[in-house]
């Protein structure tokens, strides 16, 4: 927003979201060594340093599976939608808990090695297709470095010096982060045997991300917008919850979230002025949608920011007819004031 | 990977980041305000964003650039 940055706005449920991050992680690095450390059936212990190394990365894997698990979830019910908010931070939290995976790896392998660790690293697997076996390292290594850039440029500021398109696909990022992290899990397992629980979990986790995503994609798929005359069915009033929104997608253009506040119908973009939020899904308080994402406010009536911050969104205009709620897809100028639709008052 | 490749992209990824370590600090000394208005007098946020510019430094150096020919020509 216009005020001044701050390293980290905290607020309640940011403190509570962080916090419980913390705790899960804790708890599962801790159930990990707990677990890893007893004595096999041979009588073998797996050194500290390789289970610290097993605990960080698998953490980080399913730490990434959640983060890309959530968008999904939250767009197929609703109350998934507090994990939304915040997710920024879990990321930041993925990238650290790899860096200590990969810290541990280059400490363990390559600390006394007779070139520099990181060269020794880079240089320890044969290139693609010149030895049987897969190479995996590279895939580590491009994960991290793209977990890196998310992170490094997860503030505020990044967003606004990068414009939210721009910073929005470049967090899309994180889709071939997650794919270099699964191949490099996949070739890593076969190259090793002796974690045939990990390779199945693994598998079964990144199956589930995927289900996830085509459920989402298949749920919207079910609900296409209809035209009249060139504006979009909403269906009838009674079909958008009161204080919250519904979302209508237009063959192009962006799209539009309708919402219903003290019984009268409102419609702004669905793409948050801060970064592209989805505000269909967020709640409205004080005659405000707030976005799920980063609790930013804007007004119903005009698509304005309360002051003092000065983002405006684009508003739509609202008809009703035989009963049907429709939108005008071509939007206003951000921060044109229209009336709320009060449904009431329409009907003759 | 080879250890000659290897070790040229060590040194690559060394300078391109020592490099940008020093754009980033400068940037956040001199710089950021001029892009920003929401960054001025607010100095604690400088070191959580320093490791973006450190990785940005090219986008940084000509975003900033332009930032202060825009000035001038304003004046």
């Amino acid at each position: 927003m216009s005020e001044r940055y701050v390293p980290v706005s905290w607020n309640r449920s940011k403190i509570l979201y962080d916090m419980t991050l913390a705790a899960c992680v804790l708890l599962y690095l801790g159930a990990f060594h707990a677990l890893g450390d007893r004595p096999r059936a041979d009588g073998a212990s797996i050194d500290p340093q390789i289970l610290a190394m097993k605990a960080y990365g698998s953490c980080a894997f399913l730490m990434m599976s959640t983060a890309l698990a959530i968008g999904p979830l939250a767009r197929l019910d609703r109350r998934f939608l507090p994990l939304l908010y915040n997710r920024r931070h879990l990321g930041v939290a993925t990238f650290a808990v790899a860096a200590l995976h990969a810290w541990e790896v280059v400490g363990w392998y390559f600390a006394y090695s007779p070139t520099q660790p990181l060269v020794a690293l880079l240089s320890s697997e044969p290139a693609p297709g010149a030895a049987r076996d897969l190479p995996f390292v590279p895939f580590g290594v491009a994960a991290l470095a793209i977990l890196a850039v998310l992170a490094a440029t997860s503030h505020d500021f990044w967003l606004r010096f990068l414009r939210p398109p721009v910073w929005k696909a470049l967090h899309m990022a994180l889709y071939p982060a997650y794919l270099s992290v699964v191949a490099h899990i996949a070739f890593g397992h076969f190259q090793n045997d002796a974690t045939t629980v990990f390779g199945a979990l693994a598998a079964t986790v990144t199956a589930g991300v995927c289900a996830l995503h085509l459920a989402a994609a298949w749920r919207e798929r079910e609900t296409p917008a209809l035209a009249h005359r060139g504006w979009l069915a909403v269906g009838p009033p009674d079909a958008i919850p009161e204080g919250c929104g519904i979302v209508v997608r237009p063959a192009d253009g962006e799209a539009i979230a309708v919402f219903r506040n003290e019984g009268k119908l409102s419609a702004l973009t669905n793409l948050c002025a801060h970064q592209n939020g989805p505000l269909g899904e967020g709640k409205i308080l004080d005659g405000c949608v707030t976005c799920p994402w980063h609790g930013f406010q804007f007004r119903l009536v005009d698509g304005c920011a309360p002051p003092p911050f000065t983002e405006r969104l684009a508003t739509y205009n609202l008809r009703l007819a035989d009963g049907v709620v429709y939108v005008d897809p071509k939007p206003n100028p951000p921060g044109t004031p229209v009336a709320p639709l009060d449904p009431a008052g329409s009907r003759r | 990977m080879s250890a000659r490749a290897a070790e040229f992209a060590v040194i690559v990824a060394t300078l391109y980041g020592a490099f940008g370590g020093a754009v980033a600090l400068a940037f956040l000394i001199f710089g950021v305000e001029r892009l920003d208005p929401a960054a001025r007098g607010a100095f604690a946020f400088r070191a959580a964003i320093a490791p973006g510019a450190a990785l940005l430094w090219p986008l940084v150096l000509w975003r900033w650039s332009r930032a202060g020919a825009d000035g001038r020509a304003g004046r």
